[in-house]
């Protein structure tokens, strides 16, 4: 794997939190990820790309549940390549998958404690700081997950992942099917997230618009080919009518 | 103890009620929690009658009854929660299909082995000579205690079901369970939290065979029947795979129904005990898990957690 380094802000060049180096991916003998390459600093890095581009795959893969075929995952300069999710988890990887993101017979607060399973700080400061970013989990705790709404249960998810104390945040797809009022407060909480706890966070979306809004850098992802990572303020429509094939 | 009162078929009937009841909660533990759907109980608990009774049986141990009985006892459960590991690690990348087909695979094998090796289990003709390891004088007394005994221990799976959804340990169970692959990036090993569980109730399954091995004081190749897994099963179902109570009210409705209620409290012609009453009895277990994973899942006890167990659960949160 060659030596990767992302500039901070004083210019000086440190480890990146995710390192992808020449990632190939899919399911079975299918390959849906062509040699993916990009390096994810102290920032939000959005993965754009229309349905079919990839963008579960790469997330799944970078959390470790999905054997990559080739290539190399790198997290603060650790190879998880080959390692077991779980094993990513302990390193700080926390992962909100788009669908089944929380675990339906548990209720709220279980499904919190279990992403504390983790860990050394105490469970209820990390509660505490779970209610300060979704104050609204705070009165749902005894229901049961299965039972709530769509943007309720995105909250228990990013929740859960938060109570893993992550480094890296995995997001795909956070605002999918989610109404307007949610989306909104969505993609506030992933800005607040990463300012306020200093998470570096992957997100991959549809919504370029939103994303774009709250991202530094973005990839556009196009039938499992990665675009050379930009500044979002640099991505225009028409690059992003080419990513999207529109 | 006077026991004249108590018919001696009736205690073989409440003990045959306690032991599908245990097999049912361990059962609840494998499906209902962590979804492992076990086709193979009575391998398992086979696996502890048959340890159980040839260690008893073709070791000179050099102590007396109650130590014998307890070697033999840890032996049994030991071998069985091995085959459990052994069996868990197996099916473990396998769909629920899968694990079906493997865990029945194994209750196969157990049969076999136990028919086939007859220099250490008897073969098809059985070993005799298994006993209570205690002397009270009378046959009906040990019968009956040993009936307390096993209730206990019963009570003891049951105490354990109980507490384990209280646990962090239950909790990633049911993560496991309901979302293995989501469950797999919160920092723990699925697969390391399965085998344990089935290591544990595959365990207490070879205990519960070992039991039954006193009770009826013999390895018979019979008791190795699809029947001991059915009635499991269709207890649970019925009363709800996902509920602790849901093997006890199954048990209750099911095989307590048939070998206490019916076979003693019904009048039914004579010969009907012994011949149409175990072929209904199938039947009508087989018609039950169809007719409740058809029109009702759940079971009578439906889903897992319901609000006020988790208000109970969450204390002061």
């Amino acid at each position: 794997m060659r030596e990767q380094a992302v500039v901070n802000s004083d210019g000086a060049s440190v480890t990146p939190a995710v390192a992808v180096s020449g990632l190939s991916s899919g399911y079975g003998s299918v390959a849906v990820l062509y040699d993916v390459e990009f390096t994810v600093g102290h920032e939000i890095f959005a993965v754009l790309g229309a349905n079919g581009a990839g963008k579960t795959t790469l997330l799944t893969t970078l959390a470790g549940l999905l054997p990559a075929f080739s290539g190399s995952i790198s997290y603060h300069g650790t190879d998880v390549t080959h390692l077991a999710a779980s094993e990513s988890a302990r390193l700080g990887v926390g992962y909100v998958p788009q669908e089944a993101s929380v675990f339906p017979d548990l209720s709220v607060l279980e499904n919190l404690t279990v992403g504390g399973m983790i860990g050394t700080r105490p469970h209820d400061e990390r509660l505490e700081e779970v209610f300060e970013t979704f104050p609204d989990l705070r009165t749902k705790l005894h229901l049961r997950a299965g039972n709530l709404s769509g943007g309720e249960s995105r909250m228990v998810a990013c929740g859960r992942a938060l109570m893993q104390d992550p480094t890296v945040l995995l997001l795909d797809e956070p605002t999918a099917g989610l109404s307007p009022l949610y989306l909104e407060l969505f993609f506030e909480k992933v800005a607040e997230i990463h300012r306020t706890r200093g998470v570096s966070i992957v997100l991959t979306e549809q919504n370029a618009t939103q994303a774009l809004g709250i991202a530094d850098r973005v990839m556009v992802l196009s039938l499992g080919v990665g675009s050379e990572p930009m500044s979002a303020d640099a991505v225009t429509t028409d690059l992003l009518r080419e990513g999207y094939q529109i | 103890m006077n026991l004249d009162w108590l018919d001696a078929f009736l205690i073989f009937g409440a003990f045959k009620v306690v032991e599908i009841m245990g097999l049912g909660l361990l059962v609840h533990l494998q499906l209902g929690l962590t979804r492992v759907a076990n086709f193979g109980v009575v391998g398992f608990w086979g696996v502890g009658l048959y340890a159980f009774g040839v260690a008893y049986l073709k070791v000179d141990w050099p102590f007396g009854d109650v130590y014998q009985f307890l070697v033999c006892a840890a032996i049994a459960t030991i071998v069985a929660a091995a085959a459990g590991l052994v069996v868990g690690w197996l099916i473990s990348d396998l769909d629920d299909d899968g694990t079906l087909v493997g865990t029945l695979g194994f209750a196969t094998i157990v049969v076999i082995l136990a028919t086939t090796q007859q220099g250490l289990t008897g073969g098809a003709l059985g070993l005799g000579g298994l006993d209570f390891p205690y002397d009270f004088g009378r046959v009906k007394t040990h019968e009956f205690t040993w009936l307390l005994i096993t209730t206990a221990v019963v009570a003891l799976i049951f105490a354990y079901a109980w507490r384990v959804y209280r646990t962090p340990h239950g909790r990633l169970l049911i993560a496991v369970g309901s979302n293995e692959a989501l469950a797999r990036s919160l920092g723990k090993s699925a697969t390391a939290a399965r085998l344990r569980m089935m290591m544990v109730t595959s365990g207490a399954m070879g205990l519960l065979g070992a039991m039954h091995g006193v009770m009826v004081r013999s390895l018979e190749i019979n008791s190795l029947d699809v029947s001991v897994t059915l009635a499991a099963l269709a207890a649970l179902i019925l009363g709800g795979t996902a509920r602790v109570f849901g093997a006890v009210v199954g048990v209750l409705l099911t095989v307590a129904l048939f070998d206490i209620v019916i076979q003693f409290y019904i009048p039914i012609p004579d010969g009907w005990n012994t011949q149409a009453l175990p072929v209904a009895r199938e039947a009508v277990f087989g018609a039950a898990i169809v007719l409740m994973l058809i029109f009702r899942p759940q079971g009578l006890l439906g889903q897992m957690r319901r609000p006020a167990l988790m208000r109970r659960l969450h204390g002061d949160w």
